[in-house]
Formats: structure tokens, C-alpha cells, sequence
């Protein structure tokens, strides 16, 4: 049977191999990991950026890299997915953004610390996570075939901005109506007048006026307004 | 009791029940925000609760391991603590720190680092505080009379616990980076040192309860914090995957975290074998059920729950869900909560001198309190997985997805008032004990009764 002496000499050996390799590994990794992370983008916003993330423990409620909280969305990508204007917006006043909805903190941030922020976020959306978040491969078989308007037909700032309140095809947010069809009920020129600021057209509405610009709703419209009921020949 | 100065362990226990009680409030805070009632956000938002929550859970720990190596040290080296006083006044200036960093969460004064958000000028404080302690301790072990694995195991458990402390503090601004130093305090607490300090009580414990031969069973505890340090070293590689670091972590750390639950396999084999094999009927029997209790649900909540999820493939879609919790609250109620408990259970009667052995409420505590928690862990694991498939398989929003997961969280709320049941149950015991003042015990007797001391005699005292 195993003695005494072995099972210590197994239990030395063991850790000490083991540690050492852990070392050898960290030290690798620390010369591989500016390359992956892009460090030559950590302007000095990117790491005041990080300070006020750290310093107001965003990671208490969301995730970044995965790791944090599971109570608000994971930011690894928010970026791409949102844009650079919905953040501003959302750290603006969170409460106008997701009227009703499970609360955010208002910060009181100044503009300065809202462009940190903002930095901070698109240099971690340029990192290389070995395939993180991954794409929902269950998509296609969830949604019902020749769905409206895929992703890729749609104004950027439709799928950044609008999509977070509002549903389109079964996808997105359910602060708002779901937009399927609305070219139905609404003219261009509501459209119009509505996009620039919901509350003139009816009060007391949950939308927020958007950081949108003459373009942009001139092509949200044109879009919005083909969301018709489709006849089919 | 054998040693005067065991007594100080009582005020660590005492500690830890009421930081526990503590802990459980805000547990409640969150799951009620989960289940969509965050009426308190105002005041205490989910942020400082969930810290406040996760910090009061250390804490708690790292008291009930002091206060068990302030209990067994002095027993194992057969000599009186180095110093008693440097005890008490190492556990008051740890509480104020602790209290501190919990008021300063309320105030938004803390790091954003995971379990790590004590802000820097504390984390100093700490780091001294547990000097002291390993002094005491060290000092304890070193003018001792006798060397055993046991205290040695469980010394160089809280030693490397302290060492690791320090990579926390490396200062960076790469956010991997950050994470990278993070996972070697986290990580390699949990699922390394913190396995010798818990191997080195259940060891104890095992000695004291079961009477089996102290050579039998030092010599499998070396072979289970062997296998703990083989796989969980480089195991940290699990942790490595998705956050910037290089690709070749998601085979080391897939491989040597896959074999992580082997330590935990070989800690519950190691306990129910030696609980049947020994002569010896204790009459402590609920000690008995914490320590082997203890075996069994780390084995369920780290080991089986943590494998998984430990797979790259699997980890890709469950990396920083609600799955994530739910193996966290199984591992560290099986893993540490659970061998706290059981060294305050054994410990009890021989600090206050009342043999309250079979007290209903100590059983009621034991059994409400698991079948709390595995309910609370199917509660995780049922809104986890929807999670999971919802929003990372299908693509739904998160918010939409949080609004459908909101029942299983009714659900939680009811587990956890089960769970808090049994856990006020075994304070109430606690208290029912009363202060320390139980006689020491005269050399040569034994705190295992006398009957029973004379058959397993013979099995005790080899160094
Ligand atoms: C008693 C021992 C253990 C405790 C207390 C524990 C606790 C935890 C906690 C609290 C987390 C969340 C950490 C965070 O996201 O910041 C975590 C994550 C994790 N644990 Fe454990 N654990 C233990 C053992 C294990 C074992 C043995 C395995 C593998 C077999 C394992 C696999 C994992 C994995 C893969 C993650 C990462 C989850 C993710 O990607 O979000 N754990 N553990
Ligand atoms: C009244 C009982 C409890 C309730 C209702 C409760 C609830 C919660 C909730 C809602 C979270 C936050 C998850 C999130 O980030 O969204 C959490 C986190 C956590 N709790 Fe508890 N908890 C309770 C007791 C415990 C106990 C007894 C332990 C340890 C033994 C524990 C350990 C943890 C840990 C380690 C985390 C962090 C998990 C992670 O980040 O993956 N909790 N708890
Ligand atoms: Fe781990």
C-alpha cells in the first residue's frame, strides 16, 4: 500500500511542477496579451475610461468579458450592438432610456466622462475573446421563415438604437410596440414629426427623444414606412 | 477542551454568525430585484448589495478558518496559543475593516473587481491583519510539542491564502490584465489553498470523530490537497478562456480543471470511508453529519456543478450567466460554508462546557438548510439554463429574457426562506450554547467522553 512518505512526495512534486508551469504560462500569456487586447489602442480616455468603470463598480450589475454581475446586459460588444450615441444617451439618464424597466443608477456623469466611457468600451469591442460572445446558433430555426427585413437590410441605427426598445421579426426589446407592420398604421409625415420628439407629438410618452440626426431620420422613415403587411401575389 | 486559549475560537464563530445573518438580507435584496420588485434600489442598489452580499461571504470564511485554526492548532501542537490577546484584538481590527468596506459600498467607495471590490487602503489592513494571524499561529506551531500533517496542512493552507492575497493588488490598466491577477487571488482560493484549509479541518474533524487511525488518515489527506494542486493550478486556465488571453488556455485549462473534481470525489470518499471504518461512536453526531454533510455537497456543488460548465465548448454559452451562480452558491455552501459549520458543531460543546449534542433544533438545521440550498440551486439552475438558451442560442435580448426568467426567482425566494430557516435554527442553537466558559480539560483526558475515549485510545496521539 501507498505510504506515508509517497503520498507527501506526490503531493511536493505534484505542486511544485504545477506551479511552475503556471508561471512559465503567466509569463507567456503577459507577452501575448498586449497583441490580443490591442493595447496600443489604451489612449489615456480608455484608461480613465476604466477608472470610472472600476470606480463606480459597473461590473456589480453587468458583465464585461463575462465576468461581473447577472443583472444588466453584457457590455463586451454593447459597442457594435448599440453604437457610440445610444451609450451616450443611456449614461445621459438610464431612466429615459428604459422607461419602466428594471433601474439603472444615474450617474451624473459630465460629457468629458461620458466620451471616457464610451473609449473605454470600443477598445474592449476591438478585442480578440477566442470566439466570445458567441453567435445564437439556434437563430434561424427560431424564427419563423422569410421573416420581415433580416438585420442586414435595416438602417445601422435601427438595429443600434431602435431595437432595444422595440421588436422587429420577433428580435428586440419589449419597452416599446413591436414595429412589424407599422408602415400600416403610420404615415411618413407622423413618422417624421415623431422621430424628432415624441413628447410634442404625445405627451407623456415613455420614448425618449433620440440623438438623431436629419439623415438618419430621413432614412428611418423611408424604412419604417416600407414595414407594411406584405401582398403576396 | 484541552488549551485555555481555545476559547478565542468562540468569538470567531460567534462572528460568523452574525456576518451570516448579514449576508442572507442582502441575498434577499437581490433575489427580490431579480423577481422584478427592486423597491430598494434607491437606497441600497443591486450593486452594493451583491458586493455586500459576496464580501460578508469571505469574511465570514476567513473568520470561521481563523477561529478553527485557533481551535485545532493549539490542540494538534499540544501547547497554549502563542498569544490569545493578539487574537482578539486581530479579529476586532478585522471586523472594523470588514464593517468599513461594507458601509463604504453603500457610499459607492469600493473597486469594481469582483469579489475583490475592498478599495486598496483596506486591502492593506487586511493583508497586515492576516500577518498577524499567521503569526499567532506560526509562533503557536513553532513552540509547539508536537508537529502534525494536519496543523501543518492547515497552516500552509492559510499561509499561501494570505500569500495569494497580493497578486489582487498589482496594479494594471489592461482590463485582462486586471482579470488575469484576479483570477490568482479568486481562483486559486477557492479551488486551491482553501482546499488545505478545509482539507486540514476535515482531517481534524475526522481524527476526533471517527477515531481511525491519525497515520491512515494524514496519509490520504496528502494524497487529496496532491490531487487538488495538480488540477487546480493550472486549472485557473478555465477562467482564461474568453477574456483575452491566449487560445492555448482552453485546452490546459479544459484539461486540468476537468480533473478538478477528482479532489473532491477523493475528499467525500475520503470522509464517508473513515466515518464507517471508525470504531469510535462519538456522541456528537451532528459533527458527524456536517463533516461527512460537508464532503458530499462539495463534491455535488464544486465538482459535478463545476464540471459542467468547465468544458470550453459549454463554457463559450454559459460564461457569465445566471449558471454561474448557481454552481458558486452550491460550491462555496458545500465547500466552506458547510466545513465552518461543522467545526462550530464539534467545537461547541467542548468551548461552552453543554452537551447539547441532540438538540432538535441542530438537526432541523442541518436538513432545512441543505434542502434550502439545493432548491435554491435548481432556482438558479432552471432560470440559468433558460438564460443560456433564450438569449445566447436564440439571440433575444437580455432584458426580454430577464422578464421571462422572473418567476424561477419567486421560486429562489422561497428556497432561500427555507434555507435561512435552518440557518436561523443553528444559531439559535448557537446561542442556546452560551459563552465559552467550559472547564479545560485536565492532561491526558480527552474531549471525546470517557467510555468511548478508552476504546479509541489506542488510535489517537501518534504524531
Ligand atoms: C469549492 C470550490 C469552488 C468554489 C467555491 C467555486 C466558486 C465559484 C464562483 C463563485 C464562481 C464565479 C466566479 C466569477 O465569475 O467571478 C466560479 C466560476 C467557475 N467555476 Fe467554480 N468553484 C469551485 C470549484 C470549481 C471546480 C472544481 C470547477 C471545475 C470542475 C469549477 C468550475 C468553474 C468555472 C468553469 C467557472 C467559470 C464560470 C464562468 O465562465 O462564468 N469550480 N466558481
Ligand atoms: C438567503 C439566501 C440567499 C439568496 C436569496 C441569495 C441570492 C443571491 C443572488 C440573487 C445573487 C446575485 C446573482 C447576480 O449577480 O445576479 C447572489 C450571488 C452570490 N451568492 Fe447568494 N444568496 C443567498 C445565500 C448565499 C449563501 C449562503 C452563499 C454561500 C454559501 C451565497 C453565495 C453567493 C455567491 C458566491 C454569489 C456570487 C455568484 C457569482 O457571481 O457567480 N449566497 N446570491
Ligand atoms: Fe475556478
Amino acid at each position: 500500500m501507498l505510504s506515508k512518505k509517497a503520498a507527501r512526495a506526490f503531493f511536493l512534486v505534484g505542486t511544485a511542477v504545477c506551479s511552475l508551469a503556471m508561471v512559465g504560462l503567466t509569463i507567456d500569456s503577459f507577452r501575448r496579451i498586449p497583441a490580443q487586447t490591442h493595447a496600443e489602442r489604451i489612449t489615456p480616455a480608455v484608461a480613465r475610461g476604466k477608472d470610472l468603470w472600476d470606480h463606480n463598480n459597473c461590473m456589480g450589475c453587468h458583465t464585461l468579458l463575462g465576468e461581473g454581475a447577472y443583472y444588466a446586459p453584457e457590455l463586451t460588444r454593447v459597442y457594435r450592438r448599440r453604437g457610440p450615441e445610444f451609450i451616450r444617451a443611456m449614461l445621459r439618464d438610464p431612466a429615459a432610456m428604459y422607461p419602466g424597466q428594471r433601474q439603472m443608477q444615474n450617474y451624473h456623469f459630465n460629457p468629458g466622462q461620458i466620451d471616457d466611457l464610451v473609449a473605454f468600451l470600443q477598445w474592449i469591442d476591438g478585442m480578440d475573446l477566442n470566439g466570445f460572445p458567441p453567435e445564437p446558433t439556434l437563430n434561424q430555426v427560431a424564427l419563423p421563415s422569410g421573416a420581415i427585413a433580416p438585420s442586414d437590410d435595416r438602417p445601422q441605427v435601427f438595429n443600434q438604437l431602435c431595437v432595444a426598445c422595440h421588436a422587429l421579426g420577433g428580435r428586440g426589446g419589449a419597452v416599446g410596440p413591436a414595429l412589424d407592420h407599422v408602415g400600416d398604421r403610420l404615415n411618413a409625415d407622423y413618422l417624421t414629426r415623431w422621430l424628432h420628439d415624441p413628447q410634442a407629438v404625445k405627451p407623456g410618452t415613455l420614448m425618449p427623444r433620440l440623438p438623431l440626426t436629419e439623415p438618419q431620420i430621413r432614412e428611418l422613415v423611408a424604412f419604417l414606412s416600407q414595414l407594411r403587411t406584405e401582398v403576396r401575389p | 477542551m484541552k488549551y485555555e486559549s481555545q476559547r478565542v475560537a468562540w468569538w470567531f464563530f460567534a462572528t460568523c454568525m452574525l456576518l451570516l445573518s448579514l449576508q442572507l438580507i442582502y441575498g434577499f435584496i437581490m433575489g427580490f430585484a431579480h423577481a422584478g420588485y427592486d423597491n430598494l434600489h434607491a437606497i441600497i442598489p443591486f450593486h452594493a448589495a451583491r458586493a455586500t452580499h459576496t464580501n460578508l461571504l469571505v469574511m465570514w470564511l476567513l473568520c470561521g478558518f481563523m477561529g478553527a485554526a485557533y481551535y485545532i492548532i493549539p490542540e494538534e501542537s499540544e501547547s497554549e496559543l502563542y498569544s490569545p490577546k493578539l487574537a482578539l484584538v486581530q479579529l476586532g481590527a478585522l471586523v472594523v475593516t470588514g464593517v468599513t468596506a461594507i458601509i463604504g459600498f453603500h457610499f459607492n467607495w469600493w473597486e469594481g473587481r469582483k469579489f475583490l471590490e475592498i478599495p486598496r487602503p483596506l486591502d492593506f489592513l487586511v493583508v497586515i491583519d492576516v500577518l498577524a494571524f499567521i503569526f499567532n499561529i506560526g509562533m503557536t506551531v513553532k513552540n509547539g510539542r508536537r508537529f502534525t500533517t494536519t496543523s501543518l496542512v492547515l497552516f500552509f493552507g492559510l499561509f499561501a491564502a494570505a500569500l495569494l492575497y497580493l497578486p489582487g493588488m498589482i496594479p494594471t490598466v489592461n482590463q485582462t490584465s486586471d482579470s488575469y491577477w484576479r483570477w490568482w487571488v479568486v481562483h486559486l482560493w477557492v479551488e486551491g489553498v482553501w482546499e488545505l484549509i478545509m482539507g486540514g479541518i476535515l482531517s481534524f474533524l475526522l481524527i476526533k470523530l471517527t477515531g481511525v487511525d491519525r497515520e491512515v488518515i494524514e496519509k490520504w489527506l496528502y494524497v487529496i490537497v496532491g490531487l487538488t494542486f495538480l488540477s487546480g493550478i493550472l486549472g485557473t486556465g478555465h477562467h482564461y478562456y474568453y477574456i483575452g488571453t491566449p487560445r492555448y488556455w482552453k485546452w490546459i485549462g479544459g484539461l486540468f480543471s476537468a480533473l478538478e473534481p477528482l479532489a473532491f470525489l477523493g475528499m467525500a470518499i475520503y470522509a464517508v470511508t473513515m466515518a464507517r471504518k471508525g470504531g469510535r461512536n462519538h456522541p456528537n453526531r451532528n459533527a458527524l453529519l456536517w463533516t461527512v454533510g460537508c464532503s458530499i455537497m462539495s463534491f455535488v456543488g464544486a465538482g459535478f456543478l463545476g464540471f459542467a460548465h468547465t468544458i470550453p465548448q459549454v463554457n463559450l454559452y454559459t460564461h457569465g450567466t445566471l449558471i454561474t451562480a448557481m454552481h458558486g452558491h452550491l460550491a462555496f455552501w458545500g465547500a466552506y460554508a458547510m466545513i465552518v459549520l461543522a467545526i462550530i458543531t464539534y467545537a461547541l460543546p467542548n468551548l461552552t462546557g453543554r452537551r447539547r449534542h441532540d438538540a432538535p433544533s441542530a438537526q432541523i438545521a442541518f436538513w432545512t438548510s441543505n434542502i434550502g440550498m439545493v432548491a435554491m440551486t435548481a432556482a438558479f439552475a432552471v432560470a440559468g439554463i433558460t438564460q443560456v438558451y433564450l438569449e445566447r442560442r436564440v439571440g433575444m435580448d437580455f432584458i426580454v429574457v430577464q422578464r421571462e426568467i422572473q418567476v424561477h426567482f419567486v421560486g429562489l425566494i422561497l428556497a432561500a426562506s427555507l434555507f435561512t430557516f435552518g440557518i436561523g435554527a443553528f444559531i439559535w442553537n448557537f446561542i442556546k450554547y452560551g459563552r465559552p466558559v467550559g472547564e479545560v480539560l485536565p492532561a491526558g483526558a480527552s474531549d471525546e467522553t470517557p467510555e468511548e475515549a478508552i476504546t479509541a485510545g489506542h488510535a489517537e496521539g501518534i504524531a
